[in-house]
């Protein structure tokens, strides 16, 4: 099935079966293999992207579930000039990640949060349902939480 | 480089990191695997015709097409085991004519890709004759069905310590006894199993998310019949492992024979509802304790005996247990101390390190058992504790059961703790609540651990080397393989500060046996202690090369020649100076390298948690954690605690969420995967404080002990009795672990009933 696919800005005439998950499609057609898969079944997150700006499992959803849409990727958070996004940043500054395994879900999720809510440092519930939405194995969570709270910050300080 | 913390995050945080899966090699096969949808029964036949005419598959075989497939190789790894475990229990790699655990592969079929190789695998036709099924010690000892025909489902009997006489129970003033179930676990690293086997010529490269990569070089050469050096195995970015990535697994077997039979890249990569099915599991074992104490609270003698599940095949695993009988003793000065062990066979996957592998099961069966005893002396548990802690003079201290424990200071661990905690403050509030009838209960538990890291005696050493380049810089290898505990950043700041040069000039090269001709691995906690131990040798190794080299240069006695921020030069006056770098381009290629062997090393701590029960609805709620952890002499503060903090969330999936049950036939009740095998979320998180104390280890100029393990051996025993504080449970078997509400509700019942019967 022919789809056209928009991901991290570029567009992709793309001949999928229907069955192929979208993270197969991202990872074995694009080469696009930071995006995850932790679980297949919906659970895990690893795998999540963003989809016209919400973020879905990337092992949930069709690729041709996807025709016309926009997707955005871990490999689409670093700014055009090679800058890294604030929430890269502040992973790494709190040792939010060891494996990195789970990492791209998790940022991907972050970064649908932030962009839906400018105000979400003030949220600090908002904040714990992202990062209770995926599962990481190595870090107990909370320098993720920490992470995501830095970046929140941040992104509200320089759009203040 | 200065935004980034590691130099691992910039391609983990971009997606540029490089996991076996992400690898592309043009004509690479994917592996699917048919597996048994029965725990245990007699194979009549595997058609694999209709699979073979599948679009896009390129073969599938059962065992019976492949009757040169090796078998799973077996271990005696750091003597755990024994032949006479493994003699006449083979594990074929594929199912020949008994299946013995369920999700046992019947078959494999290779694909274009994936979805092809499972379209050929769904097309596999089986017949088995299913036989009752035992998944558990209790229901395997009897021998009344048997894995193997002909020989006892108990594969090993072991032991530390001597007997106790039975006059010592007779005569002491209060003596207590339990039964423990540590349940089977998953140790879930976020990547499952992975293998990429490419032929190359008369090699074959191996790509695996592994932690050991020169046994599984080793052992698959063994299986092939070839010479290591026609192997490279290279570890790339690993996805976690937790124990449970140093096999060769069966996929693995089948994937390499295959690979070289057809002359075809092929790669296995586990899927995760795989994975729950037939990846190893940890822990198993069912314990009995007997503690014995004189009026005082001094302990005088400790039984422990477990009945071990093993899994259906001999492997690590069946001498496993031996660990937790040789850390028996626990932090305590108790006189007399036995442990008797039967590794027992049952129908499931076979039994395997699991973080903390042997230690949780000891730690949490004599900390558990201390409360009961504190209990029923009157005694506060602390109290009990302080009592019977091997004091700081009698170290090196050594066990009943047959350690040697190197240093430590179990006191200073467990004030640090209580000071954490604000330990008579909860105290005051328990106190208070008890009196309050609208109040839930609240508990405080406590456990003191000490475990062993490094790994046994004959594998406590690791190889590596240091090479110099004329720009100064230098590479270091060793035989270490990280899954996510940042080697690339700590190793090479370990080994520019012993040089005295800029942490930028050092680069480390890791997990890829051709770089690397020999090495043993990252396991038992033991890459700081051990290959960080090595690493900084090597740079000892180094400057006594480089100054001999500079004496030789300078005509002058070795002596005279000094060492100082990455140069060498005269003592004397100063005059004569070089950099490392230009001794290279004067004197020629530069590289040291050496085994080094550490002894084993005994990290200690205590942790301490506080919980608020819920009787009516059998919920625990955490209100917090602290973990004081002890592993001597920390390189980065910041990833220990990261490590601590992970291994404590992972103690917290012991205690309240996280366990393997089964159906009736054998099966695992997995249908819903991660639905039904609850590993912690973010949701269930407490606040959770991790201190620590350092006490180095003699045993190594470094100083480091293995950290990690921590939280998954000091976690569990303190949240449990905090539960049984918290509801006042005198029958310690009515609490196992997991915790669940179910469990709860019902401890809480039996416990009111047994005190209204009173």
């Amino acid at each position: 099935m022919k789809i056209t696919l928009t991901v991290n800005g570029a567009e992709h005439a793309l001949d999928v079966e229907p069955r192929r998950l979208l993270a197969d499609v991202l990872r074995d057609d694009l080469r696009l293999t930071g995006t995850h898969l932790g679980c297949e079944h919906g659970i895990c997150g690893a795998c999540t992207v963003l989809m016209d700006g919400e973020a879905v499992r990337a092992c949930l959803v069709l690729a041709v579930q996807c025709d016309g849409s926009s997707v955005r990727t871990v490999e689409g958070l670093t700014g055009p000039d090679g800058e890294p996004h604030p929430l890269q940043r502040a992973f790494s500054a709190e040792h939010a990640l060891q494996c990195g395994f789970c990492t791209p879900g998790f940022l991907m999720a972050a970064a649908g949060a932030l962009e839906a809510d400018p105000d979400l440092a003030d949220n600090p519930e908002a904040i714990a349902a992202v990062v209770g939405s995926n599962i990481c194995r190595c870090t107990g969570y909370e320098p993720i939480r920490r992470a995501i709270t830095r970046a929140a910050q941040e992104q509200r300080e320089t759009t203040v | 480089m200065a935004q980034w913390v590691r130099r691992e995050d910039e391609r983990l945080l971009t997606g540029k990191g490089r996991y076996v899966a992400d690898i592309d090699v043009p004509g690479c096969l994917d592996a699917a695997f048919v597996r048994s949808e029965v725990a245990h029964g007699l194979l009549q036949a595997v058609d694999c015709t209709a699979a073979r005419d599948v679009p896009g598959v390129v073969g599938a075989w059962s065992a019976a097409d492949l009757p040169d497939l090796p078998r799973v190789p077996y271990t005696l790894l750091a003597g755990l085991s024994t032949e006479d475990a493994v003699a006449g229990r083979e594990w074929p790699a594929l199912v020949k004519d008994r299946v013995r655990y369920p999700g046992e592969a019947l078959a494999v079929v290779l694909g274009e890709d994936r979805y092809r190789a499972e379209d050929g695998a769904a097309e596999v036709t089986s017949t088995i004759d299913p036989l009752p099924a035992v998944v558990t010690p209790s229901a395997a000892l009897d021998d009344c069905v048997r894995l193997f025909d002909g020989l006892s489902n108990i594969a090993l009997r072991g032991e530390s310590g001597e007997p106790i006489d039975p006059s010592v129970w007779q005569d002491a003033a209060a003596v207590v006894e339990a039964r423990y179930r540590q349940q089977l676990l998953m140790p879930s690293p976020m990547e499952c199993r992975t293998i990429l086997a490419v032929p190359e010529g008369d090699r074959l490269t191996v790509w695996s998310g592994h932690q050991m990569p020169h046994r599984l070089r080793r052992e698959l050469a063994a299986l092939l019949g070839w010479p290591t050096d026609r192997i490279r195995v290279v570890v790339p970015d690993t996805g976690g492992a937790f124990g449970s990535k140093s096999a060769a697994f069966p996929e693995f077997v089948v994937v390499a024979h295959l690979a070289v039979k057809l002359g075809r890249p092929v790669r296995w990569i586990e899927d995760r509802l795989e994975s729950m099915l037939v990846a190893t599991r940890g822990r198993g074992q069912d314990q009995t304790v007997r503690l014995a104490a004189d009026a005082e609270g001094r302990l005088l003698a400790y039984e422990l005996t477990i009945d071990a599940d093993i899994g259906a095949y001999p492997h690590l695993g069946a001498g496993l247990p031996m660990q937790t009988a040789w850390m028996a003793t626990g932090a305590y000065t108790t006189p007399r101390v036995h442990a008797t062990l039967r590794s027992v066979l049952t129908n499931t996957m076979v039994t395997y390190p699991y973080r903390g592998a042997g230690r949780p099961e000891a730690a949490i069966a004599i900390e558990r058992t201390m409360d009961l005893l504190a209990r029923r002396l009157g005694l506060d548990p602390i109290e009990l504790r302080r009592r019977n802690f091997i004091p700081l003079d009698a170290f090196p201290y050594e066990t009943p059961t047959g350690r040697r424990y190197d240093s430590g200071n179990y006191a200073a661990a467990l004030d640090l703790a209580l000071e954490t905690l604000g330990y008579e403050k909860w105290r005051a509030e328990q106190a208070r609540r008890r009196e309050d009838p609208d109040a839930l209960p609240l508990g405080i538990g406590v456990s003191c651990y000490v475990e062993r890291s490094g790994g046994e005696p004959g594998g406590l050493h690791e190889f590596g080397s240091l090479e110099v380049h004329e720009d100064g810089t230098v590479t270091a290898r060793c035989g270490a393989a990280p899954s996510g505990q940042g080697h690339e950043t700590v190793f090479p700041a370990l080994v520019a500060k012993a040089l005295g040069i800029p942490e930028a000039q050092v680069r480390l090269v890791e997990g890829d046996t051709d770089e690397q001709p020999e090495g043993l691995g990252s396991f038992a906690s033991r890459s700081a202690q051990v290959a960080g131990a090595m690493l900084q040798h090597a740079a000892t190794l180094l400057i006594d090369e480089a100054r001999t080299r500079a004496a030789e240069l300078w005509d002058l006695p070795v002596d005279e020649v000094q060492w100082a921020d990455g140069t060498v030069h005269a003592a004397h006056d100063g005059s004569a100076a070089t950099s490392l770098g230009d001794l290279v381009k004067t004197t020629g290629p530069l590289r040291v390298e050496d085994r080094y062997a550490a002894g084993m090393a005994f990290p200690f701590g205590a942790h301490a948690a506080v919980t608020e029960v819920d009787p009516d609805l059998g919920t625990v709620n955490v209100l917090r954690l602290v973990a004081v952890d002890d592993c001597g002499v920390v390189l980065n503060p910041t990833m220990v605690h990261g490590q601590a903090f992970g291994s404590a969330v992972q103690g917290i999936g012991q205690a309240l969420y996280e366990g393997m049950t089964f159906h009736d036939d054998g099966v695992p009740h997995l249908a819903s995967g991660f639905l039904d095998y609850l590993l912690p979320t973010f949701t269930e998180i407490p606040p959770i404080d991790i201190r620590d104390t350092r006490t180095p280890s003699p045993t190594t100029p470094l100083g480091a002990k293995g950290a990690g393990e921590s939280g998954c051996i000091g976690t569990p025993a303190a949240i449990v009795n905090a539960v049984a504080d918290a509801l006042r449970i005198a029958d310690p078997d009515l609490l196992q672990m997991p915790l669940t509400p179910d469990s709860v509700w019902r401890a809480a019942r039996a416990s009111r009933h047994q005190e209204g019967v009173r």
